[in-house]
């Protein structure tokens, strides 16, 4: 059955706080998830008074000032802090998204981090996202054809062909989106969730492929790809802007149009 | 030492990245039937290789007319005739097969009114031997890397290569006789050390532009596989070019494509004036990336830069119009957006020369097999030691890079070390054993820094070195800034033997990752700076105001550097191969480099 | 625990190869539910008299009949369609089949039981 209280250990308690330094003038508050496993304690939630002069505008910059300066061993993923890399995906002020892109100040008030939600923590802001890449791979993310490809030279495509999958191709795989999916947080066992959907869908549209049926013979199951209601957290979230949930419209269209 | 027991693997093949050049080697030797484990410390799609913009060189000759031997005379004068000539014809004539292939692997490129892969022009790539500007830099809108490495994933999922994701790799494994056996690699997620025999170790780590305060790179950009060498007793090879690209966004960094330039954009001084035609009447704006960087640095420190300091320059892009944006520099839109404020449909991006890409690295040949001078003999290779990539010097960039070879790079010379470990290897070949102390140099390299009580958090000794490389090691250099430069970087990196790791926990401790970062940080700086002092010339990306010509007689020569104990260096030198590989091509004879 | 492969658990038991009938049929009819409960919202409407007798002649007109029947037949399985997916969304284990057979029967005994009445006033049997 569904759950609704979170089970014994994954209750959040009060944690630490770090005040800012004496004469610390631009002064912002970060309350930061923090679990460690080797402790065998319970999450907790600590406090990070942070002088903001001298500090980046990025949220990730706050993080590594942080780490840096008065916590090194707050722990989170990070790599190109540029928003194309999608490692430190994480939920700031009750949203999904990329800690490098979001400014600070585009947020109120204290600011609080979590990692990406309903994920298995490994530790911190850190999720596991074991099953998120396997849902990637089992959806044959690559070229199938079988035409054999001119030996010399590429595959024609048309300009408007690559226009359709020039942005689902985009995806950074930061799982900002399956991670803010209702369905995807009860059944993320079965369900692929949006950004695996996405995936296949840039394929069933390149033209290049040969795999369409395949494809959607795969996906065409309860629970796979129609787990989807339409909540459209997706999209909302997408730190790139894509379109998770037109894209599984859209498949749903074409499973729809192969019968008819 | 019972704390740390090793889990034992047996490869044929263990590659370490999983970047461009790791995953086209990964999936060739996966396809080629070698048992292959490819170690990262991020997952593969997070590599840098996904932060390549603007595109992959080849000469298909879909926007005009084409020739490799073209593409081979642009890349052997932008390196500055430092680039070795067997190793570039072999890149620039295998590109239009390795980018073919890519698009066959289902890269979505973008196209022309044919279908054809879509090509723009870029710094320093001329038709006719310089005459022409080539339309060559194959393109995604301003996401190729990004598109390519997801590709190059893809394939490796497709072929079930075998990965170790966030498993950080410490030391080599070397036997006495100079040869390397394997690696030790940290499991993050549990803590645990595993030990990887293999006939071959590919190093594919990338490079160290996180040695500088201000740089493209990401923060993983630490040089790994670099410090694993040097560690290894092996040298480095010309690590004093580093590249400034003319176009990082000033404060923040992050790249803006060269691309934008190929695409028609231009720079401004604070004058308004459109500097690049001065400097170079004809390239212009497409300049090679040295020139325009030091052109750059020249307008900022003579006081016509832009902004209320005066400390940086304007790139332009307005005048493009929004419909070329959107389709062509989308990503680059973004960027600005978020990281400069700017729309880029209305106002100029403030842009600074920020570090970039390392030409300097591993020595390798065109094979991939990294060589060492040994008893004489400057092309003595490892045994069973290869690098690729951005760690490697094979060297095709020389003492500068152009823009759009680097992916390039990447791809010809991964799946160049994947055939050749096919032509010279078998499958499932059974593996001698190992010493009882094999691996002991990680362990206590591991043990030492997961220990360390010093009063120098890492962070600290870190910002310390990238000040110092960033004002001694820049666009400009002087005998003077470099040697003071390098007197200040021993004393940091001394300090290193006081430093602080405040985590001591096991399962995804950074604060002991980033400490061994440090100390292969601090080993490539030291390698950059001290070699850049002793060239006592200036030649593509290395500067000095003190020796402003390049030297041909004394200096068109490999710099080899080997770093020891704390932060000692000697140096060698490897020649330059002036001879192609075959008689396709003429070998080009140096001369003035100009655009 | 489960030592068995991430992509192994992804993969599972393969795709069923169907969904789209039930995620058209529950488009399918919600737009005759809109028109039928358009119809329904207009001619209660209309009635003006609920007494017993007037309610009773106005179910046994034909066409009232046969909209009604068309109505409870297309709002039970709207509902059998969507409780289902509400069962699967929330129900793990063992309940979940039971949940399922217990709706489907529910569904069904509803809808017959409808079309009882109004079959039993159309033909004025009572």
């Amino acid at each position: 059955m569904a759950q609704f209280r979170l089970p014994p250990n994954s209750r959040i308690r009060k944690g630490r706080h770090f005040a800012a330094p004496e004469g610390a003038g631009n002064v912002r508050r970060f309350v930061i998830y923090r679990y460690d496993p080797d402790s065998g304690e319970n999450p907790r939630m600590d406090t990070y008074d942070v002088n903001m002069d001298g500090c980046g505008p990025m949220v990730l910059d706050v993080l590594i000032k942080i780490k840096n300066e008065i916590d090194p061993t707050l722990t989170f993923r990070r790599s190109c802090r540029e928003g194309i890399c999608g490692s430190c995906a994480m939920n700031i002020d009750g949203g999904n998204t990329l800690a490098c892109t979001k400014a600070a100040d585009s947020i109120s008030g204290d600011v609080s981090i979590y990692p990406l939600p309903h994920m298995s923590v490994v530790k911190d802001l850190v999720p596991d996202l074991t099953n998120f890449y396997a849902q990637y791979a089992s959806i044959r993310p690559w070229l199938q054809a079988r035409t054999p490809p001119p030996p010399d030279r590429e595959r024609l495509q048309s300009k408007e062909e690559q226009e359709l999958i020039d942005e689902p191709a985009a995806c950074i795989l930061c799982a900002c989106c399956s991670t803010s999916c209702p369905s995807y947080w009860w059944n993320s066992d079965r369900y692929l969730g949006p950004a695996a959907l996405l995936a296949a869908y840039r394929w069933l549209v390149d033209s290049r492929d040969e795999a369409k049926g395949e494809r959607l013979d795969e996906l065409e199951d309860p629970f796979r790809l129609y787990r989807c209601h339409t909540i459209m957290n997706c999209t909302n979230t997408c730190p790139k802007g894509l379109n998770p949930a037109r894209a599984i419209a859209e498949t749903k269209k074409m499973l729809l149009e192969r019968r008819h | 030492m019972s704390d740390y027991e090793f889990v034992d693997h047996s490869h044929d093949v263990v590659v370490i990245g999983a970047g461009g050049a790791g995953l086209r080697s990964t999936f060739g030797l996966a396809q080629a039937g070698f048992t292959t484990a490819c170690i990262t410390k991020v997952f593969p799609t997070r590599s840098h290789t996904v932060a390549a913009q603007g595109g992959i060189s080849a000469a298909l000759g879909n926007m005009g007319v084409d020739d490799w031997r073209w593409h081979m005379y642009d890349t052997v004068k932008g390196s500055d005739w430092l680039g070795d000539q067997d190793a570039i014809e072999y890149m620039c004539k295998e590109a239009p097969d390795a980018v073919i292939e890519l698009e066959h692997y289902g890269v979505p490129f973008s196209r022309t009114e044919q279908g054809l892969i879509y090509q723009r022009p870029f710094g320093g790539m001329t038709t006719h031997f310089g005459e022409g500007i080539a339309q060559r830099t194959c393109a995604a809108a301003d996401r190729t890397g990004h598109a390519i490495l997801h590709t190059l994933y893809q394939q490796s999922l497709k072929h079930d290569a075998e990965f170790y994701i966030e498993y950080f790799a410490i030391d080599l494994i070397m036997d006495d006789t100079g040869a390397c056996r394997g690696v030790v690699a940290l499991d993050l997620a549990t803590g645990r050390l595993h030990r990887f025999r293999a006939h071959q170790v590919i190093l594919a780590t990338g490079g160290y532009g996180r040695a500088y305060f201000s740089c493209t790179s990401a923060h993983t950009c630490t040089g790994d596989g670099n410090a694993m060498v040097l560690r290894a007793g092996l040298p480095l090879q010309d690590m004093e070019f580093v590249q400034f690209h003319p176009t990082g966004i000033y404060g923040a960094g992050c790249l803006i494509t060269e691309g934008v330039r190929g695409e028609g954009g231009y720079l401004t001084n604070g004058d308004g004036e459109r500097f690049m035609e001065r400097y170079a009447p004809n390239a212009k704006d497409l300049a090679s990336r040295d020139v325009v960087s030091r052109s750059m640095t020249i307008e900022i420190r003579e006081g016509r830069g832009v902004g209320r300091d005066k400390d940086h320059i304007h790139l332009h892009l307005e005048h493009l119009g929004p419909e070329v944006i959107e389709e062509r520099l989308p990503g680059i839109a973004e960027s600005a957006r978020i990281f400069a404020g700017v729309d880029v449909t209305r106002s100029p991006i403030p842009v600074l020369p920020t570090v970039h890409y390392n030409m300097g690295g591993i020595p390798t040949n065109y094979l991939g097999e990294v060589v060492t001078l040994k008893d004489g003999d400057p092309e003595s290779a490892v045994p069973g030691l290869m690098a690729v990539g951005e760690a490697a010097c094979v060297s095709v960039h020389g003492a500068n890079r152009l823009g759009s070879n680097s992916l390039l790079d990447l791809v010809v010379f991964g799946r160049a070390a994947a055939k050749h470990c096919a032509a010279t290897m078998q499958p499932g070949a059974r593996h001698a054993p190992l010493s009882s102390d094999a691996g002991q140099n990680s362990v206590d390299r591991l043990d030492r820094l997961r220990n360390a009580r010093g009063s120098r958090p890492t962070s600290e000794i870190r910002l310390e070195m990238q000040k110092l490389m960033q004002n001694h090691a820049a666009v400009f250099r002087t005998g003077e800034t470099l040697e003071e430069g390098a007197q200040l970087l021993r004393k940091t990196y001394a300090s290193f033997d006081d430093v602080a790791v405040s985590d001591r926990s096991l399962v995804w401790n950074t604060d002991l990752v980033e400490t061994l970062e440090l100390e292969n940080l601090l080993q490539n700086a030291v390698a950059t700076i001290e070699s850049a002092a002793n060239r006592k010339e200036s030649r593509g990306a290395h500067a000095r105001e003190d020796y402003p010509e390049r030297d041909d007689e004394n200096w068109m020569k490999h710099t080899l550097c080997w770093v020891g104990g704390p932060g000692t260096v000697c140096f060698d030198y490897r020649p330059v191969h002036r001879e192609t590989l075959t008689d396709e091509v003429e070998a080009i004879p140096p001369k003035a480099r100009v655009y | 625990m489960s030592l068995r492969s991430p992509l192994g658990k992804v993969l599972g038991s393969g795709s069923a190869k169907e969904g789209a009938d039930h995620w058209w049929a529950q488009r399918l009819t919600a737009i005759a539910l809109v028109l039928l409960g358009g119809w329904f919202l207009l001619a209660l409407m209309q009635i003006g008299d609920f007494g017993y007798e007037a309610v009773r002649n106005w179910i046994g007109r034909p066409v009232t009949s046969i909209l009604l029947l068309l109505l409870s037949a297309t709002l039970a399985y709207h509902s059998l369609l969507g409780v289902q997916v509400v069962i699967e969304d929330y129900v793990h284990g063992p309940l979940k089949i039971v949940s399922l057979v217990l709706s489907k029967f529910a569904h069904a005994a509803v809808a017959a039981t409808a079309a009882f009445a109004v079959l039993k006033i159309a033909f004025g049997i009572a």
